[in-house]
């Protein structure tokens, strides 16, 4: 019987958690395959999945369900010696080389691995009388994984997964969704430690264009795929940035607009229940990304951590997962986001508190970041798996 | 709503659309089957090539119908290419489904020159005479510039062609200049020229090529050998009678009189913003591009979109930062970002244009005071 070995990623370092943990990924798990024929069993370490019809979409799905650390796709046998050296009576090698690997989880298995991996090579070589044992790099690769559930499962490869945290094991959290190559990433980073998401875009229509707020919208449903639905909360940025322009010293401009977006996110943040806000910012990659930058910028969250999860990683590192989840193409569609607009030639890099301060003064904050909140428009975003 | 953005798309007109459905639903027969109903569609689609041959002026060659300008300009330029070392030339501010397929050519390894713009946006015809030689295969120069509306003299063209490369052959992307500017390719010595139907309220996916000699040209798609062999494909017979219908009903002189009063009109309102700048030399009243200074067109575009449509150039390259075509004309790239394109259709009244002249102006104003 055909089966597929899901393999948890680091849910056996939880102790007393565990439960928790399994319990929350099957149920991710579940709402993954819906649609799809199935059948899903927990054994002692390994999820199974059986009776199934679509093995080729089955595994799509699975490889982008955090928790999951690999998958193998089974012949399913009891785990009895003369059931898998029988099974093995059948193989045809054509002649090539050949590698058996033995994993016996079940140590009441009479035979120990390396003997019972010997007995079914030599099964092998008395039906392919040309084939040869390669144990460095073999034309085909046979693992034979013996269970404590009384099967043995044997398989050619085993499919890395997204490993991580099941979803929600966490908790839930709100990403700052600007439209850029950092801040999928960003979200797709701490999703993968277990949070589900919501999303935060500031527009500055009609500096910036319907399309931009489509890109971002784009960029979500990408991000759907894993995290299965996910809410955007669009707010319209443009008074704020018209009033910063007229009022303000140009230079001030990035840094007083991140405070203001930030003060807005743990507004929503905290209305939704969301344990923290996600940023994309790498250190050093522009003007509102350096130390001093995000030191004046947190100062205005009170209440919420700030995961920063690209923080310590260069450009080429974020378009290489930017590239792996699909969002790097959208992000590199030519639309204006709202941080290009109004953009000051000098804008500060190290801005000192005691001058931000002084710079808010000319402006009314709070009826700012009320005003922007009133005009919140909710858009939600669900997979269509 | 006022639409401005007619050299981008027009809307279908009421004989366009009855004209479609006609062909759409009662004589839907496929031209190439045997029987006497496809026949006759054979028959109606052939006279309907002598209807476009009459409006373009000419008596010899053909007219292969296509999907639209960019088909007829892929077909007449990549359909003219020919092994050994021959050289192409083009204009430099040729519309991107002729500009892209020269710089495709150039990677392919090909010999492509480019005939810079004056500042007029004229195509340099004393550099045009200079690149010419008797190695040249192909020149292609846009008759109408869809970004600007600069107008090339393509008879002055013509002749520095014939002069200078006698076997070469001469391809006018004619897209805004069909049913809008009275012209008789008689006079004008050209081998191939595009037109498609969307710009002149005809439907859209449909255009056509004229070709002078078909000896001269390849096919580059393979299938069934419709229209001489050259463009294999089931003919689009609805929209293909549709596009004859409406050029044929349009009064091109009658036309180009309203809408030159109506640029007229435009041009006058504007008058109230000295520091405007229109660009180009000698352009066709369908087509008007303006910078506005210290905008980005873009937004001027978005701040007025509720109440007036224009376009920044061209729809098939706007989403793309920067213009070629302005570049070309040596116009710094600060003043690009400020561009915007107004172009107009028959349809149109004088108040519609008056209205949509103060929309922009007020809409500017109160850009450039948010901006300050």
């Amino acid at each position: 019987m055909k089966t597929i070995l899901l393999r948890m990623g680091e849910l056996f370092l939880k102790g007393e958690n565990r439960s928790f943990f399994e319990n929350t990924l099957v149920n991710n798990i579940k709402l993954k395959l819906s649609g799809l024929k199935y059948k899903l069993e927990k054994t002692r370490g390994r999820l199974l999945i059986t009776e199934f019809d679509d093995c080729d979409e089955l595994v799509c799905r699975l490889k982008k369900v955090f928790g999951l650390y690999s998958l193998s796709i089974a012949d399913e046998l009891l785990a009895e010696v003369d059931e898998i050296l029988n099974y093995f009576k059948k193989i045809d090698v054509y002649n090539k080389t050949f590698k058996i690997d033995v994993n016996r989880a079940d140590k009441t298995f009479p035979i120990n691995s390396m003997e019972m991996a010997a007995r079914i090579g030599e099964v092998v070589l008395k039906q392919n009388a040309k084939a040869r044992v390669e144990l460095y790099k073999p034309d085909l690769l046979f693992c034979v994984d013996i269970r404590s559930n009384g099967k043995a499962y044997v398989y050619h490869e085993v499919i890395k997964c997204q490993g991580g945290l099941p979803l929600s094991t966490s908790g839930k959290a709100l990403l700052l969704l600007s439209g850029g190559i950092d801040s999928p990433v960003a979200g797709y980073m701490m999703a993968k430690r277990g949070l589900r998401l919501e999303a935060i875009h500031f527009h500055s229509y009609p500096y910036t264009s319907p399309e931009a707020k489509q890109k971002v919208l784009t960029l979500a449903k990408k991000l759907s795929e894993y995290i299965d639905e996910i809410k955007v909360h669009c707010i319209s940025f443009t008074k704020i940035q018209e009033e910063i322009h007229s009022k303000c010293a140009p230079e001030f401009m990035i840094t007083l607009m991140r405070r203001i977006m930030m003060r807005i996110s743990e507004r929503v943040a905290k209305k939704n229940n969301l344990g923290a806000i996600i940023t994309g910012e790498s250190l050093g990659q522009v003007a509102s990304q350096t130390m001093q930058s995000m030191t004046v910028t947190e100062q205005v969250v009170m209440d919420l951590p700030i995961f920063r999860p690209c923080v310590g990683l260069d450009k080429e590192d974020i378009i290489k997962i930017a590239k792996d989840i699909d969002t790097f193409e959208t992000s590199i569609l030519p639309y204006e986001d709202c941080c290009t607009v109004f953009l000051p030639k000098n804008p500060i890099i190290k801005p000192k508190i005691s001058k931000v301060l002084n710079q808010e003064k000319m402006l009314d904050i709070e009826s700012l970041v009320n005003e922007a909140l009133e005009g919140e428009e909710i858009i939600s975003i669900v997979n269509e798996n | 709503m006022i639409y401005l953005d007619n050299a981008a798309t027009t809307a279908m007109s009421e004989i366009a659309i009855e004209e479609y459905k006609k062909y759409a639903q009662d004589f839907f027969f496929n031209p190439s089957a045997t029987y006497i109903q496809s026949v006759e569609i054979s028959n109606i689609l052939n006279e309907g090539r002598e209807k476009l041959k009459k409006i373009l002026g000419v008596k010899k060659g053909d007219i292969i119908f296509t999907s639209g300008a960019t088909e007829s300009n892929n077909l007449a330029i990549r359909g003219s290419v020919r092994e050994g070392k021959w050289e192409y030339v083009f204009s430099a501010g040729e519309h991107p489904s002729v500009y892209n397929i020269a710089k495709e050519m150039m990677r392919e390894g090909k010999i492509v020159k480019f005939v810079p713009l004056l500042k007029s946006g004229e195509v340099d015809y004393f550099s045009l005479s200079k690149v010419l030689n008797d190695k040249t295969r192909l020149v292609s120069c846009m008759y109408v510039n869809n970004v600007t509306g600069v107008i090339n003299d393509v008879n002055k063209i013509s002749k520095i062609v014939r002069e200078k490369s006698p076997s070469a052959l001469l391809h006018v992307d004619g897209v805004q200049a069909f049913c809008k500017i009275p012209f008789n390719l008689q006079q004008t010595d050209v081998d191939l020229f595009s037109l498609s139907a969307h710009k002149f309220n005809g439907p859209k996916g449909v255009g056509a090529l004229y070709v002078k000699n078909k000896s001269g040209l390849k096919n580059i798609v393979f299938g069934g050998g419709q229209e001489y062999g050259l463009r294999s494909g089931t003919e689009n017979v609805p929209g293909i009678m549709s596009m004859v219908k409406v050029a044929e009903q349009v009064d091109i002189k009658k036309n180009y009189e309203k809408v030159f009063k109506l640029k007229d009109c435009f041009l006058q309102k504007m008058k109230v913003l000295p520091d405007v700048k229109i660009v180009g030399g000698i352009t066709s009243p369908y087509i008007l591009l303006i910078i506005f200074p210290g905008v980005n067109g873009e937004t001027l575009v978005r701040v007025i979109e509720k109440d007036v449509v224009v376009g920044r150039g061209s729809a098939c390259s706007s989403k793309k930062a920067g213009n070629y075509v302005l570049e070309n004309m040596g116009i710094p790239i600060n003043q690009l970002k400020g561009a915007i394109r107004i172009s107009f259709n028959p349809n149109l009244s004088e108040s519609e244009v008056k209205q949509a002249a103060e929309i922009i102006i007020k809409g500017y104003n109160a850009l450039l005071e948010k901006l300050k």
